[in-house]
């Protein structure tokens, strides 16, 4: 007889295999090159049995979004047949942005269904105003781009063309985008396959089971985890940026022997603004700040998850009511709340506190027409210094917390956009001073060889990354324009015409420093 | 043993970790196979010593797989490099450090990225430009170099790497500097020389990697050198990463192609015996004390990936991105999983029970070693199951079984914590498998397994089992088959351009340049092309200079599809491309060896949770013709093949061991 860790290690590889299939499949660079997916296979209820690990942002927002999904089906009395998948990117239902487009489908076993295999990945494109549907004057869901309810994209294995030709002629790069669905479908398949090979080998009483004691195992090893933790109630505030207004996020973190309760009560109501942040997102940052403060290695499944208790006002910017504009609540919105819960938590133990990181993703979208009169876009975002911690300085020029892409080397950029580089560096002296200094920012300058439009969603050009222990905080973000000569300073959210030959140059946050400076004599 | 070769004394060793592997083969006859300590600071010391006492004579040729590069970068056994200088175009002075901008944990708030090789105070910048095209935008005044020079040389530094945008592209104002540098400068590394590729921080890493190892390389070369004028001071050729040998010479210029020396020769050996007994599909399993290694051959070919990280860590097999040095050169394609015989067995906080990824190595070693571990490991498990034996042949070392078990019992019931530790070590071994055949597009159902490696014939058919796999090999001396390896080896030469402007012109210029340098080689062409736009390239094996565009392209989308399952319509770019020059050796070719009769005691094993009598015998007495059904042992020096249940043995004409799966 097997015993259940086998079989909860073959299901972790199972979930791994199916964002393999992903990767190798898709088409757009954003999920081949910076692996912006996730995949998961769920038991019959919609718990979360085993998930990949590749990016943090999707850690939670899977959960809520798997559940969210089962329960809709069941509210509507749709039941998933053999052969079936459900597609949707209702951020209010999936969990994060209407770029995440999540596909569903069943596992079925000797007729019964047995469980389901999910994965999320981001579509660069999914129609609306502006290139990349992240637009940095949204002030509903209506201006971002398309919503699609949960809809059965294939059905008994035949894709279902009324809902394929809704996404066709909606998002801006409908070959990318057909591509990419195939390769989600390929995943899902994979997964399929193998499961059913698992149920197969070792019964599906006894895979149900063992899904059921790995469960059970990962919560007992989170709880043990909390055991050493100290009890009782931390807060912290920050802010996002709305032009000159400081948007405040709140937690009041509760660390309790049997699970953690974070409460966003005191955070700002939702905005007009592209930075509220669906509760799937909340979710997400706010476990990944716990389970980074976890010193074991835990599996990332319900076991875990069940460990967290998420409380937030509906209408407030971590957890808006529909149609908030949310597109920067994932890119941005999405650091602010995993900051606050890491401060609360560095309270909660001293001695594991770390410094606030650069806390932005500095997204780039910009685009235009070709001397051919083709469109080019590109979409970037920057990483930024990492906050000091107690074992060493921060790092520099790293994505930290809820994101962790690959840059685009600027070789490949020049080659394949109007572009040329003038700097690229770090950006000496930016993180904050202390004991252990937090990690420096970039320095990213380019000039545009033809007319281009370029919007930025970022943010910490105002509020800096804070030390901790008395360490300094990173200096804050800057974005400056040499517009036909002129030299321009930018603000963290905007839109801007370039004339061909004009210069950008961005700075991106330091990390706040980690301990006071000793003192001179 | 017999082999029919060159009448002459070949001398092949391969250094792991713990054990350096010899080969000996003179007057056409292999005469010898050993293993001798591993002396990991001085790996010459262990060499020589092996060598005073298995080969009294001249030895004429002398090749190697060496792990000196791969221990030095990541400053194991007390090897560490040198400070390098390292000049860039203005402006880009810190993509070395700033990398991809990712992090190789997501988790870990204490995450570190490798050690920078180049601190920021030997970083300097060269007011210079080339643009995407190859013109030069800013020309170069020698004068800016003045300064640098001046604190490079106040600091003792001897190796200096220079990396400037674009120079793969017009690689004039690098050479410039080039020239300057080697007025004063020991070792330079240019990266239009080392890798003329773009991406510019995979560029730099390779030409940075190249600068560091030079002085470490040229150094231990010079000492074996040294140690080898005793035997005639044999002409030195060592195995690359890219499964050739390359000589001595080439090996201290471009170091950054031996860091996986060792690795290579065992998927090199698979090659080459799998094309002796025409077996063109082949999955090569080489498991020894610490990693399981997995490469695909197919078609008699090894899979070459230039994409990798040195020193880079992985998770279950996967490299993780940024966690290592990225070399651009090409690599055999292996997927490495840290299971072997030393992986510690343990149970976490909620009571799971883990293998790995900590090891016990050579030193403490299992417990059973009597070395002072005290941790159970793999290879107690496999002892205490009876999968091993508690001597080993042609040892005098003595494995303690009671101890293994008590170790076992502090994890719970000794036997079957045991059973379930090899089950679960199967699994990831198979992982690692898989990685390099479902993961690459390859349906490893239609592949032999050929296991090698000390540990790899304990596990080579329950891993079978585990992925679908019928057929399993365990080739000649499958613990020192690396060694061997080497000498089945040719030399191979690697030169690159990128984006050609003309295919066949450029294909053309580097056959001359090559040619020059070995004119009786064979050559090999290969192509680096992707979908426009796409971010990686697939290698495409091209038939001669005379290759069309368009046949290239169609190569391509065929290979796209068989990788990916799709096409695009999409222009083709071709982004690199590449020729090796090999020269030939002459190959070793292996004769039937005398047989000795010996039986062997049945020793009783754990089999899926049952104790079973299992026949045991000595792999010498097996019979040709014979067939001996599983439950059974295979005991030789060095290694026991396990077949299990349900799965039958049987010699082959050279000398291999086939396992079948009956049932």
């Amino acid at each position: 007889m097997a015993s259940w860790e086998i079989v909860a290690k073959a299901t972790e590889f199972i979930s791994e295999e199916m964002g393999v299939a992903l990767k190798r499949s898709a088409i757009s660079p954003n999920i081949r090159e910076r692996m912006d997916h996730s995949c998961a296979i769920l038991d019959t209820e919609g718990n979360i049995v085993a998930q990949a690990e590749h990016i943090p942002v999707h850690l939670g927002s899977f959960r809520i979004g798997s559940r969210n999904i089962v329960s809709w089906l069941n509210r509507n009395s749709m039941i998933l047949q053999e052969g079936d998948m459900l597609i949707v990117n209702d951020p209010y239902i999936s969990g994060t942005h209407l770029n995440d487009v999540t596909i569903i489908a069943p596992i079925y076993f000797e007729g019964d269904l047995s469980g389901y295999v999910i994965n999320k990945a981001h579509n660069v494109d999914v129609g609306g105003p502006v290139f990349g549907s992240l637009n940095p004057s949204a002030s509903t869901l209506f201006e971002e781009g398309l919503v699609i309810p949960p809809s059965r994209f294939l059905i008994n294995d035949k894709v279902n063309k009324e809902v394929l030709n809704f996404i066709t002629e909606n998002f801006k790069d409908a070959d990318t985008a057909i591509g990419d669905l195939n390769a989600q479908m390929a995943a899902n398949r994979s997964g399929i396959r193998r499961v059913t090979e698992l149920f197969r080998r070792y019964g599906k009483a006894f895979v149900h089971e063992s899904w059921n004691k790995s469960i059970e195992h990962t919560n007992r090893l989170s709880l043990l985890e909390l055991k050493n933790w100290n009890k009782g109630v931390f807060e912290a505030i920050d802010y996002l940026e709305r032009n000159d207004e400081k948007v405040p996020v709140r937690v009041s973190l509760e660390v309790k022997e049997n699970g953690i309760k974070a409460d966003f009560t005191g955070s700002s109501d939702q905005v007009d603004f592209p930075i509220n942040a669906v509760i799937g997102v909340t979710y997400s940052a706010t476990a990944f700040a716990i389970r980074s403060f976890m010193k074991s290695e835990i599996p990332t499944n319900e076991g875990f998850y069940r460990v967290l208790e998420i409380i937030a006002p509906e209408g407030c910017i971590v957890n808006p009511r529909k149609p908030a504009a949310v597109s920067g609540g994932n890119v941005e919105t999405t650091q602010r709340v995993a900051d606050v819960v890491l401060a609360a938590l560095s309270k909660c133990m001293p001695d594991r506190a770390v410094a606030a990181s650069s806390g932005t993703m500095m997204n780039i979208m910009m685009g235009g027409r070709r001397k051919n009169g083709k469109f080019w876009s590109y979409y970037e975002t920057v990483g930024g210094g990492n906050g000091g911690r107690p074992t060493g300085p921060g790092v520099s020029g790293v994505h930290s917390n809820m994101t962790n892409t690959l840059n685009t080397p600027v070789e490949i950029a020049e080659k394949e956009y109007p572009l040329l580089f003038t700097t690229y560096k770090l950006r000496d002296g930016s993180g904050g001073k202390g004991l252990h200094s937090g990690g420096d920012g970039v320095i990213r300058g380019f000039k545009v060889m033809l007319p281009t439009k370029l919007s930025i969603i970022a943010d910490r050009f105002k509020v800096t990354p804070s030390g901790a222990h008395g360490g300094e905080s990173g200096k804050t973000g800057e974005i400056d324009i040499i517009h036909n000569g002129e030299k321009k300073e930018m603000p963290s959210k905007f839109s801007f015409s370039l004339d061909s030959g004009d210069e950008v140059i961005i700075r991106t946050p330091g990390g706040g420093g980690f301990g006071s400076l000793p003192h001179r004599q | 043993m017999i082999f029919e070769s060159v009448k002459q004394t070949v001398v092949a060793v391969d250094v792991g970790g713990t054990f350096t592997d010899i080969v000996i083969s003179a007057d056409g006859k292999i005469t010898g196979f050993y293993k001798v300590p591993t002396t990991p600071r001085n790996p010459e010391t262990g060499i020589l010593d092996g060598l005073k006492k298995y080969c009294n004579t001249e030895i004429s040729e002398f090749l190697h797989a060496t792990t000196i590069a791969t221990n030095s970068l990541l400053g194991q056994h007390g090897l560490e490099i040198e400070p390098v200088a390292l000049i860039t175009t203005k402006g880009f002075r810190d993509i070395i450090e700033i990398g991809r901008q990712n992090r190789p944990k997501l988790y870990d708030l204490l995450f570190e990225r490798p050690k920078v090789l180049v601190t920021k105070e030997n970083r300097y910048e060269i007011d210079e430009r080339v643009d995407v095209d190859g013109n030069i935008l800013k020309n170069i005044d020698l004068g800016e170099l003045r300064k640098p020079l001046e604190e490079i040389r106040k600091r003792n530094i001897r190796s200096v790497a220079v990396a400037f945008l674009h120079s793969y592209a017009n690689p004039d104002n690098e050479l410039k500097i080039g020239r300057e540098l080697q007025k004063v400068i020991e070792y330079v590394s240019l990266s239009s020389t080392v890798a003329p590729e773009p991406r510019e921080y995979e560029r730099t890493s390779t030409a940075t990697v190249n600068a560091a190892l030079m002085p470490v390389t040229s150094g231990y070369i010079r000492k074996l050198d040294n140690s080898m004028k005793n035997f005639g001071s044999p002409s030195l050729s060592i195995m690359a990463s890219s499964g050739g040998l390359i000589s001595a010479e080439e090996a201290t210029t471009r170091p950054v192609q031996i860091v996986e020396s060792g690795p290579a020769a065992g998927v090199i050996a698979a090659s080459e015996f799998s094309k002796l007994i025409g077996l063109k599909n082949v999955i090569s399993f080489d498991m020894g004390g610490t990693t399981a290694k997995a490469g695909t051959i197919r078609n008699f070919e090894v899979e070459i990936t230039s994409e990798y990280e040195v020193g880079g860590q992985s998770h279950h097999g996967r490299m993780t991105k940024g966690s290592g040095y990225p070399v651009r050169f090409p690599f055999v394609d292996l997927a490495e999983v840290s299971a072997g015989g030393g992986t510690i067995i343990w149970k976490d906080a909620a009571g799971a029970l883990k293998i790995g990824p900590l090891s016990a190595g050579a030193d403490p070693g299992p417990v059973s070693y009597g070395k002072g571990g005290t941790e159970p490991t793999i290879t107690d498990a496999n002892l205490v199951t009876g999968i091993i034996r508690d001597s080993m042949l042609g040892s005098e070392m003595k494995l303690n079984k009671e101890s293994a078990k008590d170790a076992l019992s502090k994890l719970g019931e000794p036997f079957g914590i045991a059973g379930e530790a090899l089950r679960l070590v199967d699994l990831e071994m198979a992982r690692a498998i898989r990685i390099v055949t479902v993961e690459r597009g390859i349906d490893p159902l239609d592949f032999s397994i050929m296991a090698f490696g000390g540990a790899g014939p304990q596990h080579a058919a329950r891993i079978a089992e585990e992925i679908g796999v019928d057929h399993v090999i365990i080739p000649p001396e499958p613990g020192v088959f690396s060694a061997l390896g080497l000498m089945f080896s040719d030399w191979k030469y690697e030169s690159r351009i990128s984006y050609p402007r003309d295919l066949q012109e450029s294909f053309g210029k580097l056959e001359k340049k090559m040619r020059e340098k070995f004119p009786h080689a064979e050559f090999l062409y290969y192509a680096d092309c992707r979908y426009s736009g796409q971010g990686s390239e697939l290698t495409i094996p091209v038939g001669s200079t005379d290759v069309k565009l368009k046949e290239l392209q169609d190569a391509f989308e065929e290979a796209h599809m068989k990788a990916f399952g799709f096409k695009l319509e999409r222009k083709v770019d071709v982004v690199t491309i590449r020729i090796f020059a090999v020269i030939k050796r002459t190959s070793p070719k292996i004769v039937s060896s005398e047989h000795s009769d010996s039986a062997g005691d049945n020793r009783t094993i754990l089999e899926g949770g049952k104790w079973i009598e299992a026949r045991t015998i000595t792999r010498h007495s097996l019979k040709p013709g014979s067939k001996i059904t599983g439950p059974a042992l295979i005991d030789e020096y060095g290694s026991t093949t396990y077949v299990p249940s349900g799965w039958e043995a049987s010699p082959g004409n050279n000398l291999e061991i086939h396992l079948r799966r009956v049932r």
